[in-house]
This record gives C-alpha cells, structure tokens and sequence, in this order.
C-alpha cells in the first residue's frame, strides 16, 4: 500500500501548508517566462508544463543577492551582513532534472568555505518533485545517466495517476516525512499503480564525448571553432542551466555606503576572465564555450564527481541560435 | 567596527578592515602599502593560516575587490604588504587611500611556496618588473631564516631603471654578502648612471650561468618572460620539478566558486597560485 495524494485535495494542502509556517514554490506561468514562484493557492500552480523556462537554481542562488551593507565613517567602516530571509520553504512540482541540480552544485558551494547563502536556503527547503510523464524534442535526462523518475535532490516524489487524478507518494527524507505529515489527513492509502514516466531517447554517448574531452589533444581541436561559430554570447544557456554557477561580486552605492552583491555572471562573457593588463585567456567565443563543456564534462566531474549538467534541455531551449549541450555532445559523438 | 552578525555562520565573502600604516611609491604607478589588521581575531587567523606563496582580495568598498599576492614574508606576519600597479577601478581606489585610511582584505587565500622542502638547497629567484612582491616574499621568508638554505642568487630585470621595485631593498640585497644579485634592464632602459646589466632576463640568466645542482628556482614575471626564462633554465640543466613559479587570473571569490580563474582542470585559487613548471607544462597553454 502507498498513499496517494489527490489533486482535488491540492488546495487543501497548501492552505495547510501555509498555516504551519511554510512558503509554497511551484511553477508558475509568469507575465513572459515561467518559473519556480511563491503561491498562495494549489490552483496557482501549473503543474502541466513539461518543465519552468527558468530553472529552480534561482530560488538558492539569486541572480542578484545582497551579501554585505558597508557605511564608511571618519576612521570606521561598518558593516552588516544580509542573509537571507529565514523561511521554510516547500517546494511542490520541481522537475527531477532541477532538483538533481541542486544536488549537483552542493559540493561546489560546500568544499573548504562553505557558501551560507546557498546552504541556509537548502538546509529550509523541501523538495517535492513529480516524475515526468511527457517531454519535449530537447529533455535530455537519460543521457546524463538521470531519468525522468530521479530522486537525487528530492525529498519526496511523487508519481502521477491517470487523468491528472493525483500522485503516489514516496517520502525519500526525514525532511520530506516531516512536510507530508503536516498534510496526512489529506492522504490516503491506496493500491492504484502510476502512470509510467515517458521515455526520454539517449541523445548521445555521454562516456564516449567524456572520454574525447578528457584526451589533452582534443583541447585545440578545430571542432570548437566550428561548433561555436554561431554563439552570439548572449549568456542564456548559463543563466537557464539549473546547475551554472558563476558570480560576479559588485559594489553598488556610493563612496559612503552601499551594498556589496553577488551577481550571477557567465563563461559566455570576455569579460568573465579578462585580465586588469588586457590579457584574457579565454579571448575568443571558441575558447569560452570549450570552457563551458569542459567544464560541465570534464573539470567538475574530475572535482565532484559527478557531470555538472542533468539534461533539463534549457540550454539548447531557449537558446537564440539553436546551439547546446545537445548538439554540441552529439557532434563530439560523431567525431 | 561595528558588526551585525545575523548569520551563525561566518560569511565567506566578507572582508577583514585593514588600516593603511605606510606606503612607498616604488616605480610610476606602482606603490607599496603597508596594512594592519583592525580586528584583533582576523589577525590571529592571518598569523595561523599565511605561508608564502598566498594571495588575498584587497578592496575598497564601493570600488570592489582586486586579486594579487601578500609581498610581505611568512616571517614577518604582523603586517601585510602589497604591491600594485594603478590600472583599474580597484586599485586607482587604493592609490588614492592614504595612510591612515581603511581598506579591506579578504584572505589569505590558495597555496603556498613549500619552503621546508628548499632547506639545505641552492635558491635561485628570477623576476621581471612588477612580478617582484610574490618573489620578495619568498625571498624574505628565506632571508629571514638565512643558515637553512644554500648560495642565494637574485635575478631581477625591469624595462627601465625606473620600473625597479623596492630600489632600496635591491641597494639591501647588493650589499650583503651572503646574497648574489643580478641587476638588468632591457637595451635602451639603462641611465647614464646604471652600472649594472643590460639586456633581457632569460639572456642575463644565461651568462650568470647559475648551476642547477642542489637548486630550487623560483620564477615570476610576464608570461612572455617565463616562457623564455624556462627555456634558458632547461639549457642550464634544471629540471622542470625543481622550477616554481606562482600564476594570476581574474578572480572574484578567491574560494573556488564563482568559476572564473581555472587554466583547463586546475583552479589558481585552490590549487595554485603557486606551481612547479612541471605542472604548469600539463595545462593546456592556449588556456594560460
């Protein structure tokens, strides 16, 4: 026997859910984009979407975040740390492949100094992911070796009915258990079965375009000219990529006081690695997006362990001339 | 200082309040300031955690932060010494400080010189015009501590005689006895007066001739300068483990974060700033 949570119960839940002290995040379609927001009711959310246009990254690491005030006296600076408003926070209807990103950078922002920004936001939030049951041409999960069913980074997954009926729950966590105990009265117990999560073809040998990017002749291949010929820079992919996570850090104010932030910032940029002399090792667009995939394959896996990607597709989505990590994996396939 | 700490964590990206104590204009446009902690416990961690070889962010908020090396030494960690050239935002913020003023440093950050491993050896440094500071910390570090290393041979070349830094430690260095330094300019840079080496670094290294037994070399300079001083030592017979050199990229974490300084796999901040020319031979070179 599971439980099963019925989508008619949904608002229930919410509003249960907001009167014990929890924000609710799920995707929202908003004036252009869609994205993780804060709802007030079950209705709000649009749980039909194959996937956010923006990923679930923005909601533990902000694309711009406020880390310090500074007010600079005769002979005394102040200054006072921002941290980020303390909220517990349930998040209900992330996609596998966002949560799985979550997970993805918590050693990045963990290893030696531990990023509190990122870590308290974690250390709040409950992850409620709902298997997939439809994609589009550009999912690309199950060639990161993840599937449309992941639990990594989830605390509870829940696995769709027929007819937009409801989920079977499976409570993954100590914190998931403690979330759905909030809304048990509205759980019950069943033995129907799940609809099966879609199938998501293999777009690309991921060990074989890993083994290409760790070959050190590889690095001056003329494929990356040619593969990145077309990439305006605009910077899209890396601000969608649920796992991206590059920033900036700026003082914004006057010579008295003001905010020191931290922006996310982007690899796609000359900027991004431009030396005070004018020297940049990474000069051109070619060398740049190099760096992005060898850096998603090939540099954080050799740190982490684990590929810095878990195929939302968003890059090549959304991107302005039909570039990605799709098509530029399916390339390094072919060579 | 006051401080409001919501935070049970310390924030990583905070900044210790340095007061500026002293500066010293060393060549147009660059300068040495001399900075003190205000605050007694980031003191305590600096003492605890610099070794040479380490760099940190120095700041000046509303202007933002800027990555270079501590040029002072391990042995003298009461202070902390820089040395910058005034080209942007940040550093034009910080020539602009004077003493007494307050300016921030976030640190000390990545690795370091493993000077232990030096005792007993032949020291050779070699450094070209504002790539002295991360080599006079080591050089201090050693000079300070002088009965535990071998011969000491000091290379040092600028383009000009006015592009020399720490003019009165070089006129230090000359004349002590137990320190051989090279002095040069490039051809064209020398004074009326200059009466020591003309020429470019790699050639001067040559006709120096220094031997590579029992010899650590430690080198830091434009890349252009490497590249043809590293040649010159392999001819002079040193092997590319016995070579150190400390590399610099745009940073703004220091802490192996924002994603920025890596050369191919290796991230300057965490694993660098200082590498042997072995290891600096695997990078992928179009990525330097």
């Amino acid at each position: 026997m599971t439980r099963i949570l019925f989508s008619d119960k949904l608002d229930n839940c919410v509003a249960k859910w907001r009167s014990a002290g929890l924000t609710v995040i799920g995707p929202v379609q908003g004036e252009s984009l869609s994205s993780y927001a804060t709802v007030e009711k079950g209705t709000d959310l649009h749980l039909g979407m194959v996937l956010p246009d923006r990923s679930l990254k923005e909601l533990f690491f902000p694309q711009t975040e406020p880390m310090l005030r500074y007010t600079i006296k005769k002979n005394e600076i102040e200054t006072a740390d921002f941290t980020p408003p303390s909220a517990q926070r349930i998040i209900f209807g992330a996609r596998p492949c966002d949560a799985s990103g979550l997970a993805i950078d918590d050693p990045l922002f963990g290893w030696d100094y531990k990023d509190e920004y990122w870590f308290q936001r974690r250390n709040e939030s409950v992850i409620v992911t709902i298997a997939c049951t439809k994609a589009d041409d550009f999912c690309l999960c199950t060639s990161l070796k993840l599937a449309p069913d992941s639990t990594k980074g989830t605390d509870v997954l829940l696995r769709p009915l027929d007819k937009n009926r409801g989920w079977l729950v499976e409570e993954l966590t100590d914190r998931g258990r403690e979330a759905f105990a909030i809304i048990s009265e509205y759980l019950q117990e069943s033995s129907e079965t799940a609809l099966p999560t879609v199938e998501v073809p293999e777009k690309f040998n991921l060990d074989a375009c890993v083994a290409w990017l760790q070959n050190p002749e590889n690095f001056d291949s003329k494929f990356w000219k040619e593969i990145s010929m077309r990439c305006i820079g605009c910077a899209s992919c890396t601000y969608l990529c649920p796992t991206c996570h590059c920033f900036d850090i700026q003082d914004e104010g006057d010579t008295y006081s003001g905010i020191r932030r931290k922006n996310w910032d982007s690899c796609s940029f000359a900027l991004f690695t431009m030396h005070t002399s004018g020297h940049n090792p990474r000069s051109t667009q070619s060398a740049r997006w190099r760096q992005r995939i060898m850096h998603k394959f090939n540099y954080f896996p050799g740190k982490f362990s684990v590929n810095s990607c878990s195929g939302c597709g968003r890059c090549s989505r959304q991107c302005p001339v039909d570039m990605g990590i799709t098509e530029t994996l399916q390339e390094i396939s072919k060579l | 200082m006051t401080e409001t700490i919501h935070n049970a964590q310390p924030n990583i990206y905070k900044p210790a309040i340095m007061k500026i104590v002293a500066r010293h204009d060393e060549a147009p446009g660059v300068r040495t300031m001399r900075l003190e902690f205000q605050n007694p416990a980031d003191h305590e961690q600096f003492k605890k955690t610099f070794r040479t070889g380490m760099f940190g962010l120095y700041g000046v908020y509303g202007e933002g932060e800027s990555t270079f090396c501590v040029a002072s030494p391990e042995t003298r960690n009461e202070y902390i010494e820089c040395t910058f050239r005034q080209s942007g935002r940040v550093t034009s913020a910080l020539a602009n400080a004077d003493v007494g003023d307050l300016v921030t440093f976030r640190g000390p950050y990545g690795n370091r010189f493993p000077i232990e491993e030096f005792h007993g050896k032949n020291l050779l440094f070699i450094s070209g015009g504002i790539a002295l500071p991360p080599t006079r910390s080591v050089i201090w570090s050693c000079l300070d501590q002088r009965e535990k290393f071998g011969k000491v041979t000091i290379v040092y070349g600028a383009r000009t005689v006015a592009d020399l830094v720490y003019k009165h430690e070089l006129d230090e260095w000359q004349k002590r006895a137990d320190v051989d330094l090279v002095l040069t300019v490039d051809p064209g840079g020398e004074s009326p007066d200059w009466k020591y080496r003309v020429g470019f670094v790699p050639t001067v290294l040559e006709e120096a001739a220094p031997s590579p037994d029992n010899c650590i070399a430690v080198i830091c300079g434009p890349p252009i300068m490497i590249k043809f001083t590293l040649i010159s030592l392999k001819k002079l017979g040193f092997d590319e483990k016995n070579v150190y050199t400390t590399l610099e990229n745009r940073m703004k974490c220091g802490v192996g974060k924002c994603g920025r300084c890596n050369v191919g796999s290796v991230y300057v901040c965490k694993e660098g700033p200082v590498f042997t020319a072995e290891e600096v031979s695997r990078m992928p070179a179009a990525d330097l």
